[in-house]
């Protein structure tokens, strides 16, 4: 694994140009390789022998080793997933927020995306693209072609935030198009209106019908409190009218309630078997993949 | 301390501080607008609804202010001057030949009562001066120098008033501690010798005056080998004039007459006046009378080969003719203008003493002593142009009848003063120049550090601006 000193931080990945080769910089980074799958079967890759139970499938009897050995073993393969997975991502107005010298929220969401895709189509899964927000639709049904990566990256690319809109028909309609079990990736800044509530409803929806969700939270530093802004008007760009006279910096409330905010939503999330990370635009997009995928690993 | 040449400027830069103040207080800017999708969690601050105005950033706005002051303070040309002491006096004392007698009593009691306070104590610095200066020290500025000095009489040479201008300003930088120098100059001024000096004396900057305090000028006789006899008679030679010289001659007091070159000398007299070529026996006369005691005054004309070698003058004798040859001076009293032609090439002889100079400082006429007595060449036409009709004529021929006697006062070292100097030295001139009328750079000049501040404040702020533009946007 890369030190996360090694990483690129995601201004300077903006200087790369197209996302295809953000992502294979920061697949480069992840150096963990492609998602194996936790079982094993039938697949391509040889992964051990185990001796044989009464069930299994005489096919994989290892004959030759019989000879030798004179006792049943059957041969285990690494199989590849072939997962059906779901990248959904915010569009909404508030994700096109960023800091002085930093990257949006949008684009930090197309550069994780992305390397998600590269890694997941590596790893032969099938990856569909779905927005939310204001133009909420689904853009790019699950394939695992060839040439699939580029039509993501593409969509990605002239992604443009605007608009509001609710988590939750999102995920809901991606659960509707799902033919089989699947794995729903969800990256956004969860800022809701109903506070979560019904985001964490659909999420736990999906996990309790089998399917992997996984949230991946996006905030700037400044949103989540780290660096908060000087004295000024504050609005919120989905609702541009309202403003607030405040001074974040000088308020000790303000990171407090940011953070109640959202580990109200982990929690809730957690409880329903979703994994939830959240990430910062500050981070590089390595350093969160590789926390996502210990996450996964467990301790 | 702190001195400014023109203090408005200070002044000025000190008000001109306040326009970035109040344009920083006067502008007032409605509070950052600025979107923040987690404003939901922000709770309000009334402060930052109204439209006040804050500094919002002091160190540019001092940076500005002190630019300013920098700069007011920079053209109001500061300088620091160690210590005031008040008014400090610098005495340049004239021992040359001409304060001899009464003349040098008169100005060491000037000197005393300009340099000694009552408590016998210095008061200034003195500097004596004849042919050359010389800076007495400050301890030895008491009464007891004057009374030596009394008893040592004035110098046997004459005073160079360029040595003593000359001296002005490095003996100024030592009372550059005082708030003012008052330069006061104890002269007869009798003699030339300004001009060189006046150059150096211009560039020279001391904060203070400069007076000048005349002694009178007392005749002294001096008790040379050479005095001539006092001339009673005075012989006129000419082939076809000589009538208004003589004349003249008479009318300074000399008793007149005229003869021929041409024919041998029947009379005697106590001066000979040389207008046309004499023969060679007259020539050979007329020389051996001057060698006994008599002046023998030689024109051009009358330079022939047998006077040739005994005059005061060798090299050519080219004469340039125009109707104005110009001005003759024989010493600050005395110009005789109109003169038509002049001698423009030789040069003086060894020995030879400037009698009268031209206005552009070459010699118009020379003396030098022949045997007992003394042979004079004048490098001009005495009875041609106007010199005639000058009412200093007759004073002019009698001066040069008496060019190789000492008590007369001589003619400037051959060197034209300028105007300035002839007001100074005929006393119409003024006798005080104001210390604003000179170049007045006292002290150690601190303008052009605080111009490098000015502009090191500039950068700064030109740094720290780009810098906050950039954040900003």
């Amino acid at each position: 694994m890369s030190a996360a000193s090694d990483f690129l931080p995601p201004r300077m990945l903006e200087r790369l140009g197209g996302l295809d080769l953000i992502a294979r910089t920061i697949v480069s980074g992840f150096q963990t390789g492609v998602h194996r799958s936790p079982h094993r079967g039938a697949g391509e890759d040889f992964a051990k022998h185990r001796d044989y139970q009464q069930g299994d499938d005489v096919r994989y009897l290892d004959w030759k080793l019989y000879a030798r050995t004179d006792r049943l073993h059957v041969r285990e393969f690494e199989e590849r997933s072939n997962l059906q997975c779901w990248l959904v991502v915010d569009t909404s107005a508030s994700m096109d927020y960023a800091e002085p010298e930093g990257v949006t929220k949008a684009r930090y969401a197309a550069f994780l995306a992305a390397a998600l895709a590269h890694l997941m189509l590596r790893s032969g899964d099938a990856v569909g693209l779905a927005t939310s927000g204001g133009d909420a639709k689904l853009l790019l049904p699950p394939r695992s072609r060839r040439g699939h990566l580029h039509d993501l990256l593409l969509h990605l690319e002239r992604m443009q935030p605007a608009g509001t809109g609710a988590m939750a028909g999102a995920l809901d309609r991606v659960g509707g198009a799902m033919t089989r079990r699947g794995r729903v990736v969800l990256i956004s800044d969860l800022l809701e209106d109903d506070g979560g509530d019904a985001l964490v409803t659909s999420a736990g929806r999906l996990r309790a019908r089998g399917d992997e969700v996984i949230v991946m939270r996006v905030l700037t530093p400044a949103e989540s409190g780290e660096r908060a802004p000087g004295a000024g008007l504050f609005f919120d760009p989905e609702k541009p009218g309202q403003e607030t006279a405040a001074t974040p910096d000088a308020d000790a409330g303000y990171q407090r309630r940011v953070t109640a905010y959202y580990d109200g939503i982990a929690d809730r999330l957690r409880e329903r078997g979703v994994e939830y990370v959240p990430l910062t635009t500050a981070q590089p997009v390595e350093e969160a993949l590789v926390a996502w995928a210990n996450l996964r690993r467990g301790p | 301390m702190l001195t400014l040449g023109i203090p408005a400027f200070l002044l000025a830069g000190a008000l001109a501080m306040g326009v970035p103040l109040a344009l920083h207080l006067i502008r007032r800017r409605p509070p950052l607008r600025a979107p923040l999708p987690t404003a939901r969690f922000l709770t309000e601050d009334p402060r930052n609804a109204v439209r006040v105005s804050r500094p919002t950033d002091l160190r540019l706005l001092v940076l500005r202010m002190l630019l300013l002051l920098l700069l007011g303070l920079a053209l109001a040309r500061p300088a620091w001057v160690p210590a005031p002491e008040g008014t400090s006096t610098l005495v340049l004392l004239d021992r040359g030949s001409a304060m001899r007698g009464d003349g040098w009593r008169a100005a060491l009691g000037e000197a005393r009562r300009s340099l000694l306070g009552a408590d016998g104590e210095a008061r200034g610095e003195l500097v004596m001066f004849d042919t050359a200066a010389e800076r007495v020290p400050r301890n030895r500025i008491t009464p007891a120098l004057f009374d030596s000095l009394l008893l040592a009489g004035a110098s046997d040479h004459p005073a160079d008033y360029a040595a003593a201008l000359r001296a002005i300003p490095a003996s100024a930088r030592e009372l550059r501690g005082a708030d003012s120098v008052r330069v006061r100059m104890i002269s007869a001024l009798a003699d030339g010798g300004w001009t060189p000096g006046l150059a150096p004396l211009r560039r020279a900057a001391w904060p203070g005056t400069l007076d000048l305090a005349r002694v009178p000028l007392v005749p002294i006789v001096h008790d040379s080998g050479y005095a001539p006899r006092p001339p009673l008679t005075a012989l006129t030679l000419s082939a076809r004039g000589g009538g208004f010289a003589s004349a003249a001659l008479g009318a300074a007091g000399l008793e007149g007459g005229r003869a021929d070159p041409g024919a041998p000398l029947a009379t005697d007299a106590a001066v000979y006046l040389l207008m046309d070529a004499p023969s060679a026996a007259t020539a050979a006369q007329l020389l051996e009378r001057a060698r006994a005691g008599a002046t023998l005054i030689v024109t051009p004309a009358a330079a022939t080969d047998a006077i040739r070698a005994a005059l005061p003058w060798t090299g050519g004798f080219a004469v340039a003719r125009n109707s104005a040859g110009g001005a003759m001076w024989f010493g600050p009293e005395l110009e005789l203008a109109g003169a038509a032609g002049r001698v423009e090439a030789g040069r003086p002889a060894d020995g030879a003493r400037v009698a009268a100079a031209w206005e552009d400082g070459r010699p118009a006429a020379l003396a030098k002593p022949l045997g007992s007595g003394c042979i004079v060449f004048v490098g001009a036409e005495l009875e041609g142009g106007e010199l005639p009709y000058q009412a200093e004529y007759p004073a002019a021929l009698a001066r040069l009848a008496r060019a190789c006697a000492s008590t007369v006062p001589l003619a400037l070292d051959a060197r034209p003063l300028d105007p300035g100097a002839l007001a100074l030295l005929r006393g119409r001139g003024p006798a005080s120049v104001p210390a604003s009328a000179l170049a007045s750079e006292a002290g150690i000049g601190l303008g052009r550090w605080v111009l490098g501040a000015a502009i090191l404040i500039a950068l700064v702020e030109t740094w720290l601006a780009y810098r906050r533009r950039r954040v900003v946007g």
